[in-house]
């Protein structure tokens, strides 16, 4: 009697503690934006965040924060890899086709940033000229409609350090980052008149009805209390104060942007986690692709010398083909939206699969190589001494072969390494999404993009170097 | 005792016949040169013998054990108990230049006999005794002379005990001083009665080791006979005809 009473408790708290827990959403957004959404500190902060968070908050829901590229928000929301995409995202026709959109929070406009000795004057003087936008933003969708193809830059102060070098000649920018970003370069001014006015809202997966009312009743209780508005005054704020201080900037040598970009928040941290995402998805996939090549390698080079595992080599040339003739940026991201498109899993497994994946057709073929370089007398004495084709494989030929392609084998480790560069794609913060998001902070390009050229330049060396050790070893026997 | 018996075998390269059911017969014991124009099918015959090639039709039987019959081979177990049974040595050595002299040797024994490790040096050290290379065990091929590499070839091919032994022109690739020293060695072997064909171009050699010399031209035995036999009285005129254009060349 009393162990039934007992389970009945532990079921009654159980089932209570589950009714009362709130609901965890996943929120996708670009902290790329300020003051919208952007890094502070090892937070992702900004007027979308904070009243996404508070709409969630009188919904009884929390929220987790992925920081992803903006070009990707839309579609990792529709094949619902995130809950709700908070990313100052304009209201547009072709969004609504793939995404539902809650109620309007904020009025935005996009301006015009110019050289201060610049001819243009507005919208109609735009015709024919260079213009950079931030890809996938709507200033990218208006001046691409209704005035000529611009040039995309990933992120926007790429495009403000190209109108400085003249290789544009306006940028068409939000207006609040453009005030920072013109704050920090005094040769540059915004026109008067924005080129459009638009509406930021959240964005959820299709047909996610609860989901869109909660938000809903959340901004429009927030609209009707103000909340909204003193959200927005408060970010106004840390925008003057950063306009301000970047005018100091401004005016400031190397060692204070060195000071900026690298020492004040803590910002050096951005470097050193990417890092070690960086060198932890390469060296993870360096051996998943060794280990995949090798397979592939055998199995290619035995079907070839034996005329044994007919199907098997159909599947490994069928592999090779797909892999070496697509790019890895759209094997990475298929994998994550298409492969993994419904599951939750560890972006870093992502990662490192999708590189080892690549990665092992390349190394394929540098084993295959290896191998025929071996004289097949090799062969033949390993089999007229008794051994059977797999002992001669792994005891004569390989050992041999492997010597042989170390040189090669060493440079494609290089290329991977600089290759996962593109893991901000799906969104994981290595070395290089690292050097963007500094950029992102700091409104400066130069520092940033160089100190991490120099640390994949100093992990090159020192991995050059150490394979150059071990090729001395190797050679002893020669 | 037969320890290599051959019957009608023959073998094609892209519709191209290179051996046509010829047949030979190797008592234990004996050694066997085989002589003939370059095509003719004697290291093709040697490469079927010594399981190298698969041969297309005929018959091969080593050392009483039926590794081919009328064409059709025998299971993988019964073709790994008769390769135990020959050794090759081979023109261009092949010996595994990753592995040291004495790692060359033992490899076999240890992974495919399974001879305890111990035991396997011994004899490994034995061969390299013979051989007169005890002080290079621990070296590696490359630091080898050609004629040395291949007298380790010898030795690695006779840790396994082997009834019979192939040898594929094993002076062809050495400069002429370092033959003598390969050429003792199998003399040496043919005086220890083991059974070895060999496939060369010394005619000298031939006469001086060989019980029987066989001719052959265009895959088939022309001519099958004692060695001084063959050389200095041959009966067919391609046996003629091949003899006096070394004897020209000489």
């Amino acid at each position: 009697m009393m162990k039934k009473i007992f389970l009945l408790s532990v079921f009654a708290v159980f089932f209570l503690c589950n009714a009362a827990s709130e609901q965890i959403l996943r929120v996708v957004t670009s902290a790329d934006f300020p003051p919208y959404e952007y890094h502070e500190g090892d937070k992702i902060v900004g007027i979308d965040i904070d009243i996404l968070r508070e709409v969630l908050r009188r919904g009884n829901c929390k929220m987790v924060v992925e920081d992803m590229k903006f070009d990707s928000i839309i579609a990792a929301v529709q094949t619902g890899k995130g809950d709700i995409a908070a990313s100052a995202i304009t209201i547009t026709e072709d969004r609504k086709k793939m995404v539902d959109f809650s109620i309007p929070y904020i009025t935005a406009k996009q301006v015009i940033i110019v050289p201060e000795n610049s001819k243009v004057q507005g919208v109609s003087d735009l015709k024919g000229l260079r213009i950079g936008v931030q890809h996938g933003t709507t200033g990218d969708s208006y001046v691409t409609e209704k005035i000529g193809e611009p040039q995309r830059f990933s992120d926007a102060s790429m495009a403000v350090a190209a109108l400085n070098r003249n290789k544009l000649d306006v940028v068409v920018l939000d207006n609040d980052p453009a005030m920072v970003h013109v704050a920090k370069n005094p040769q540059l001014k915004i026109l008067e008149k924005p080129l459009t006015f638009e509406e930021y809202a959240f964005a959820v997966p299709k047909g996610r009805q609860e989901l869109l009312k909660m938000i809903n009743d959340g901004l429009t209780g927030m609209h009707l209390d103000k909340t909204i508005v003193e959200i927005v005054d408060k970010y106004n704020e840390r925008t003057q104060k950063s306009v301000d201080s970047a005018q100091e900037d401004a005016a400031s040598g190397f060692k204070a942007d060195f000071y900026t970009n690298f020492v004040k928040n803590e910002r050096w941290r951005y470097l050193v986690d990417g890092f070690i995402v960086t060198i932890s998805v390469a060296f993870s996939s360096v051996i998943l692709g060794v280990l995949i090549g090798f397979v592939v390698a055998i199995i290619r080079s035995t079907a070839d010398q034996t005329g044994k595992f007919k199907i098997a080599d159909f599947v490994c040339r069928v592999y090779l083909t797909v892999i070496r003739g697509t790019p890895v940026v759209l094997q990475l991201l298929i994998i994550y939206f298409v492969v993994f498109g419904s599951v939750d899993v560890d972006k870093i497994m992502v990662a490192i699969l999708a590189f080892g994946i690549n990665s092992g057709a390349y190394v394929a073929e540098i084993i295959r190589s290896g191998i025929m370089s071996i004289d097949r007398g090799q062969m033949e004495a390993g089999r007229s001494l008794g051994l059977n084709y797999s002992q001669t494989m792994g005891m004569v030929i390989l050992p041999q072969a492997l010597k042989n392609v170390l040189p090669a084998l060493g440079n494609e480790f290089i290329v991977l390494l600089k290759e996962t560069s593109v893991c901000g794609f799906i969104a994981l913060q290595d070395l290089t999404k690292g050097g963007d998001i500094i950029r992102s902070q700091t409104y400066n390009a130069f520092q940033p993009l160089i100190a991490v050229a120099l640390v994949y330049l100093v992990m090159v060396v020192i991995f050059s170097k150490l394979l150059e050790i071990l090729e001395k070893r190797l050679k002893k026997n020669e | 005792m037969k320890v290599l018996q051959i019957d009608d075998l023959s073998k094609s390269f892209r519709g191209h016949e290179v051996l046509k059911n010829m047949s030979l017969a190797v008592e234990k014991g004996e050694v066997i040169a085989v002589i003939g124009p370059s095509g003719s099918g004697k290291t093709t015959l040697l490469r079927c013998a010594a399981m190298l090639e698969n041969a297309d039709g005929g018959s091969i039987n080593i050392g009483g054990i039926p590794v081919l019959a009328n064409g059709v081979y025998a299971a993988k177990n019964v073709l790994k108990q008769a390769r135990g049974k020959c050794g090759m040595v081979f023109q261009g050595f092949n010996l595994f230049p990753h592995m040291s002299v004495l790692k060359n040797i033992i490899d076999a024994p240890v992974h495919v006999a399974g001879v305890p490790p111990k035991d396997a040096v011994a004899e490994a050290m034995r061969l390299l005794e013979k051989m007169e290379l005890a002080d290079h065990a621990e070296a590696y091929p490359c630091e080898l002379s050609g004629g040395q590499q291949q007298r380790v070839a010898i030795a690695r091919a006779l840790a396994l005990h082997p009834e019979i032994l192939f040898f594929d022109e094993p002076t062809s690739a050495l400069d002429p001083e370092l033959t003598q020293g390969v050429l003792q060695v199998i003399r040496a072997l043919a005086e220890e009665n083991m059974t070895m064909i060999i496939v060369t171009h010394e005619m000298d050699f031939a006469e001086m080791v060989a019980d029987r010399i066989i001719f052959m031209a265009d895959g088939v035995v022309v001519e099958d006979g004692p060695a001084a036999q063959i050389i200095h009285n041959p009966a067919n005129e391609r046996t003629k005809a091949f003899i006096a254009g070394l004897k020209a060349v000489c």
